[in-house]
């Protein structure tokens, strides 16, 4: 039965790489690509964009961030709204243009929702569908971040990649 | 050029709107702004813009539906589709459905900008 990738996963690796170069010209240092460990749950941080995936595809992505990471990003589009909602704005936003990116990858068949925003840790244990989902660390101007991958195909669904 | 800016992030709508405060766009005017594509038809109707950038994951209406009805209610009006969809099937599908562009986020400044240059020469 087909799973997810090494290959599959870069494709996350690449679009938030793209992100911050095409957003502020720097690049973002990629710090590790691992699967999380089963006792433990995968890093977040401050903010999260949750993004969730069907079609032949379930699951979700997440984009989490601190705060400070996210008032500098919207610093370097010129923007001086830094509050909470902006921020909450801002993370998902990222998710969205993450996950929407790897359709390049994966095509229509993985189909994406609008973004769900939080400021609290996400509820692992309530939707969590791999026992080890993959995690991007990502670190751009001192600030660390992760992109969670915790997708698998439908079962019964067939993926051509 | 009057200008209807459709998508449910702030930060994107906002970025926008800067983007546009660049000499080469002055001919474009920003009427109204919207976070979904029901509000979007709704001001489409009101305000009758000759430009729409148009984002296609929303709540609500989705971009591509919502461009299917605004092209039914005036075929001369150029959307330009800026999503993070980065399939070829879903630009392909926008521009069947009318769209006359299709950008991909995460976009630059420069980009944004030939985008609309490109759809309005």
């Amino acid at each position: 039965m087909y799973d997810i990738s090494e290959q599959d996963i870069h494709v996350f690796v690449d679009a938030v790489s793209h992100y911050f170069m095409q957003i502020t010209h720097e690049k973002a240092e990629i710090r590790g690509a691992f699967l999380a460990r089963g006792e433990s749950f995968p890093p977040t941080f401050d903010l999260t964009g949750m993004i969730k995936i069907s079609g032949k595809l379930r699951g979700r992505v997440y984009f989490s961030a601190p705060r400070a990471m996210l008032a500098r990003l919207l610093l370097s589009m010129h923007e001086s709204c830094l509050s909470d909602e902006w921020l909450l704005d801002a993370v998902g936003e990222i998710a969205n243009t993450i996950a929407g990116n790897a359709r390049r990858h994966f095509g229509e068949a993985m189909e994406i929702s609008v973004p769900e925003t939080m400021s609290t840790p996400p509820k692992w244990q309530e939707s969590a569908v791999r026992a080890r989902p993959y995690v991007i660390l990502v670190r751009w101007k001192r600030h660390d971040a992760s992109v969670i991958v915790d997708i698998e195909p439908t079962p019964s669904a067939e993926v051509q990649t | 050029m009057n200008l209807l800016i459709v998508d449910d992030s702030t930060v994107i709508r906002s970025r926008i709107v800067r983007i546009l405060s660049d000499p080469r766009l002055g001919f474009i005017r920003v009427v109204a702004m919207a976070k979904n594509g029901a509000e979007a038809l709704t001001l489409f109707a009101q305000k009758q813009p000759e430009l729409v950038t148009m984002d296609l994951t929303m709540p609500e209406m989705d971009g591509a539906e919502c461009t299917e009805k605004m092209i039914a209610l005036d075929s001369n009006v150029s959307i330009l589709v800026v999503s993070a969809l980065s399939d070829k099937a879903t630009a392909l599908k926008a521009l069947k459905k009318g769209a006359r562009g299709f950008l991909y986020k995460p976009f630059t400044d420069e980009q944004l900008i030939e985008a609309f240059v490109e759809l309005t020469s």
